[in-house]
């Protein structure tokens, strides 16, 4: 095709798609090394999520729940980082649960690496301000168990070692959780809602991924949890809150860069839709009636 | 920093990148390898995972004394017949078993979670909670009326049904239009996430965008020479 026959319109249209993907890589790390500081506002989503954590009080037990893979954790990191900063600052006691074969490498992702020098500033130490139960929540039956029988459900942690003479001596049934902190990429595990929240009312707060945020916004509608953080922009907001930057922070330049980027794409992807193929896909079932 | 944690962090970031090279779209060898690791690698850690489950609670409970784990182990194994084509009936057995209570789970509680309570938050006062609530609550019953009415179809769609089912297409298309916002938002979280990880600390910087040269250059070489797919697996 010569030059006069460029058709703009047309280009639009049919452009490779694949530049759109090499145009999103180069929009994510630029800013990452160049950092531009773009200013972020807190939702009231999030509000609300800090308000919850703020009910809680020294001492006070935390189920939490990592319903995520090693990839959905890059997105929920912000706020996991900060969720957890806000426990350990403020003496909570956790016990933590994996719903997820890959839920073994986020403890060291998680506590090893992010949280270890903010635990060794805070003295927050394994066995007495939390625990690791492992992959004690891998279905419904288990989290019915844990939440009727917790004594005679849950007898060692991760390790293998007994749990007794800990803080887990104080539960019973789900009734003896102060809070549920989920964090998941989807459904998660439903049935911390419906045999924990549903039977005791024990108040839970979730992180989710934007692609499943509908259906926590509906549980959150109807009360079932009580805050919601949404995606890595949520982590980002409460960071804010709790007043500890962290990768969200600096997440949100290449986060906003790649939002303008796909209205671009969806604008021009739309003036291409109707200038052209549209209007060809017209004109051929026009040619073929005749 | 140990010279095997440094080895494993520069592996993840050049098998993170081979990953990538899927949305080349054509098939090439590093596609392949990084994708078989993983499958590999998540199989394994899979195997592991359900071996700690069931150390931790069947066979420490068994040596505590709690004798119900006995059923439970042997309804597990009665799903390894799953692999013999004669015996293979056998492992219906347990499957039954744990969708029947899968089914006792779901009638006892899912009827709360999705559907009483979803429709009692629903159904909730219009005036007592200022404009915006009201707003709100509005578009929610209505949308939630319109969308029912669209999928009504037993009865022609004409008069008011046709109103009230074109508003409920258009409610849906608006859904569906926040629904792509939430995937987006949730995709570029992950892979912003991602990057990240491969940016910070600072140290992983040239490495990580000499890898994604690297591989770059080379995934389009093998596409040029023809050898990406032929020794794509």
């Amino acid at each position: 095709m010569g030059k006069e026959d460029f058709n703009l319109l047309k280009w639009m249209a049919t452009y490779d798609k694949r530049w759109t993907y090499l145009l999103l890589f180069i929009l994510v790390l630029l800013p990452m090394i160049y950092p531009i500081g773009m200013p972020i506002s807190v939702s009231e989503l999030t509000k609300e999520y800090y308000e919850q954590l703020e009910t809680l009080e020294e001492g006070d037990i935390v189920l939490d729940s990592w319903s995520t893979e090693y990839s959905g954790y890059m997105e929920l990191k912000p706020g996991m980082i900060s969720s957890h900063k806000y426990f350990i600052k403020n003496g909570i006691k956790l016990f933590i649960c994996l719903g997820h074969p890959e839920g073994l490498a986020l403890v060291q992702a998680l506590l090893d690496e992010e949280l270890k020098s903010y635990m060794e500033k805070y003295d927050y130490t394994y066995g007495e301000d939390y625990i690791i139960l492992g992959t004690a929540l891998p279905n419904q039956a288990a989290t019915l168990a844990m939440a009727t029988d917790f004594q005679g459900s849950v007898k060692v942690d991760w390790k293998g070692d007994s749990i007794q003479g800990t803080f887990l001596d104080r539960i019973e049934t789900g009734a003896d959780i102060d809070m549920i902190s989920d964090y998941t990429t989807g459904a998660g595990n439903p049935g911390l809602i419906n045999h924990i929240v549903l039977t005791f009312g024990t108040p839970m707060i979730q992180n989710q991924i934007g692609v499943s945020l509908p259906g926590s916004l509906a549980n959150k509608d109807a009360g079932l949890i009580t805050g919601l953080l949404a995606s890595t922009r949520g982590g980002s907001e409460l960071e804010l809150l709790v007043n500890e930057p962290g990768p969200g922070l600096i997440a949100m330049d290449a986060f906003t860069l790649g939002h303008y980027l796909l209205i671009i794409f969806i604008v021009i992807g739309n003036i291409g839709y109707f200038g052209w193929a549209k209007r060809v896909s017209e004109e051929r079932e026009r040619t073929t009636i005749r | 920093m140990e010279t095997w944690i440094f080895l494993s962090q520069i592996f993840q970031i050049f098998i993170a990148f081979c990953l990538f090279t899927t949305l080349y779209g054509k098939g090439n060898p590093l596609r392949s390898f990084a994708e078989y690791s993983y499958l590999a690698a998540g199989t394994a850690m899979s195997v592991m995972w359900a071996w700690n489950y069931i150390r931790d609670h069947a066979i420490i409970g068994l040596q505590a004394g709690e004798w119900i784990w006995i059923p439970a182990i042997i309804l597990g194994l009665m799903m390894w017949f799953r692999i013999h084509p004669k015996y293979s009936y056998i492992s219906r057995m347990p499957i039954a078993f744990t969708i029947g209570i899968g089914m006792g789970w779901t009638i006892r509680t899912n009827i709360f979670t999705q559907f009483i309570t979803q429709i009692s938050a629903t159904i909730v006062p219009l005036f007592d909670q200022g404009a915006m609530w009201l707003f709100e609550r509005t578009v929610i019953a209505v949308g939630i009326i319109t969308m029912m009415s669209f999928f009504i179809y037993t009865t022609e769609i004409k008069g008011p049904h046709l109103w009230s089912a074109t508003f409920g297409e258009y409610f849906m298309y608006l859904a569906f239009g926040a629904v792509f916002a939430g995937t987006f938002m949730g995709r570029l979280g992950l892979f912003v996430g991602h990057m990240q990880s491969y940016m910070f600390p600072v140290w992983k910087q040239p490495y990580t965008l000499g890898i994604a040269i690297l591989v770059f250059v080379v995934m389009l070489w093998l596409d040029r020479s023809g050898l990406g797919e032929k020794l794509s697996a």
